[in-house]
């Protein structure tokens, strides 16, 4: 079993999915999100897919009722779209919306608004995830959530042992380099050797 | 280092002939020809190459266990809000939950192994094979009961040459000792399809056996830790409830069978999923943020 100190470092990066971009709540009259996009970055498919790596995990803890669903595809050509569904005013929905789930295939189409439901759809296609965070947040309203002292401690302390675990890395690598390169030039003196040998 | 008297040998013969061919005892690197290069006398208190007593290295008889102490627990509830927002956008039949049930137990001894069958199945994809003589009333009832290979020589045939569609295997008694004649241990063994009476694939009812075996999954501690997958993303906390609950239940069962020489005590119980980090579990169900309901948790994902 991994050791109980990387998974307690592992659980205090928790920090991280309650804060960052992407950690939001979203108005109460958002039903549903549904993401486009193709599996690999080339054809402007690479902020969508940073997007749903970054933002909506953050999204997901903050508004764990919305279904967020992400429909991958492999064509590549494919659009690379952002719908969200908003409840129109005063209408109250039904239960039993038919709601597809995600999917790596490309079988979870974006659904057609429901009865009572508004669809308001972005455009993802080449464009930053930053970008689309933020055009994101404008149109769906979106409050960003305020870090706590906390965390914000908490934060820190996760930094300052990164900053400290990569000087240690490096160090770590220069030694095994030296020992390499040792290694390297006893075994190159040995054929050397060896080759003199055979020539005596 | 035999060369090096034959070396000076040939250096002396060299030095009275003229040299038909470079002298290479200055080419020599000193460390390979240590002898040649350094004087033979050694000196007392010159140092030297004493050799230490290697370290014995502490040898532990039971299986590492941490203070939990500092370990942040969490509910079902909210362990599972951190998954979902881990696993968001992913297809909910291919992400599984995992547990891992940490145990506080011996390095040698027997180990637990049982068959659970979870009150929701995690995976619904299992093909049996039935090894039991060739036009028998077995074989009929076997494949009555949907195994999808069934014979002996045949079945040891298709084996050898790699055709297994099954994933689990099961042998009727009768049978037994072709199967072992067959020699396909060291081809089903790897596999952990090799029939025996311990992991009862070994039968003389092939009815109950397949019954068991489907929506039936195998645990075994391995290394001091029993892992399950114990359920889809699909799932809703209620029913991760119930199949953790019911591991558990059948865990404890097993922990308190095992004899009294190797005595086993449960330790830490740790969620996880496929994509996930894994979040130690202190055995609440409700979320401690008051905020979240467990009906949030069971949106489409």
């Amino acid at each position: 079993m991994v050791g109980a100190i990387r998974r307690l470092n592992q659980l205090t990066a928790l920090v991280r999915i309650r804060n960052g971009p992407g950690a939001a709540v979203l108005p109460q009259d958002v039903t549903r999100l549904h993401m486009e996009f193709a599996h690999k970055l080339n054809g402007g498919h690479m902020g969508p897919r940073k997007f749903w790596r970054d933002a909506l995990p953050r999204l997901k803890y903050w508004n764990p009722a919305i279904p967020m669903v992400v429909n991958r595809s492999n064509n590549q050509e494919g659009p690379a779209t952002l719908t969200l569904y908003f409840r129109e005013p005063g209408a109250t929905l039904g239960s039993d919306i038919p709601q597809p789930s995600s999917s790596a295939e490309g079988f979870a189409k974006a659904p057609a608004p429901a009865e009572g439901e508004r669809a308001l759809t972005i455009d993802m296609k080449n464009r930053r995830s930053e970008a689309i965070l933020k055009e994101f947040m404008d149109k769906s309203g979106a409050v960003a959530v305020k870090i706590t002292a906390q965390d914000e401690a908490d934060l820190r302390e996760i930094e300052e042992r990164e900053a400290m675990g990569a000087i240690a890395r490096e160090n770590t690598k220069k030694m095994n380099d030296a020992a390499k390169r040792e290694k390297q030039m006893i075994a190159q003196a040995h054929s050397e050797a060896a080759a003199i040998k055979a020539d005596l | 280092m035999a060369s090096h008297t034959q070396c000076l040998a040939s250096l002396a013969r060299l030095s009275l002939t003229a040299p038909a061919r470079p002298t290479v005892a200055r080419t020599i690197p000193k460390f390979l020809l240590p002898a040649a290069a350094a004087p033979l006398v050694r000196h007392a208190g010159a140092g030297g190459m004493r050799k230490r007593p290697a370290k014995k290295k502490k040898v532990y008889k039971s299986f590492r266990c941490f203070d939990l102490g500092p370990m942040e627990q969490f509910s079902l509830c909210d362990a599972m809000r951190y998954l979902r927002a881990f696993e968001v956008g992913r297809p909910p039949a291919v992400v599984k939950y995992e547990v891992a049930v940490k145990l506080r137990t011996n390095k040698s001894g027997p180990v637990i192994r049982n068959r659970i069958r979870l009150p929701f199945p995690v995976k619904t994809d299992t093909r049996i094979g039935v090894i039991c003589p060739e036009d028998s009333p077995l074989m009929v009832e076997a494949q009555q009961l949907g195994a999808v290979a069934v014979g002996e020589e045949s079945l040891f045939e298709s084996i050898r040459q790699g055709n297994i569609p099954f994933n689990k295997l099961i042998c009727h008694v009768d049978s037994q000792d072709a199967l072992k004649k067959a020699n396909l241990g060291k081809l089903l063994g790897p596999k952990g399809l090799m029939p025996s009476q311990k992991t009862k694939t070994l039968t003389t009812d092939l009815k109950a056996t397949v019954q068991d075996l489907i929506g039936a999954d195998e645990y075994r501690e391995r290394s001091g830790v029993v892992r399950l997958a114990v359920g889809q993303l699909g799932f809703t906390p209620q029913m991760l409830s119930d199949n953790v609950k019911s591991l558990m239940s059948l865990l404890k069962s097993d922990i308190g069978n095992a004899d009294d020489n190797h005595p086993k005590m449960l330790d830490e119980v740790v969620l996880s999923s496929t994509n996930g980090p894994g979040f130690s579990l202190n055995g609440l169900f409700p979320p401690a943020d008051e905020n979240l309901k467990p009906e949030q948790l069971q949106s489409v994902m």
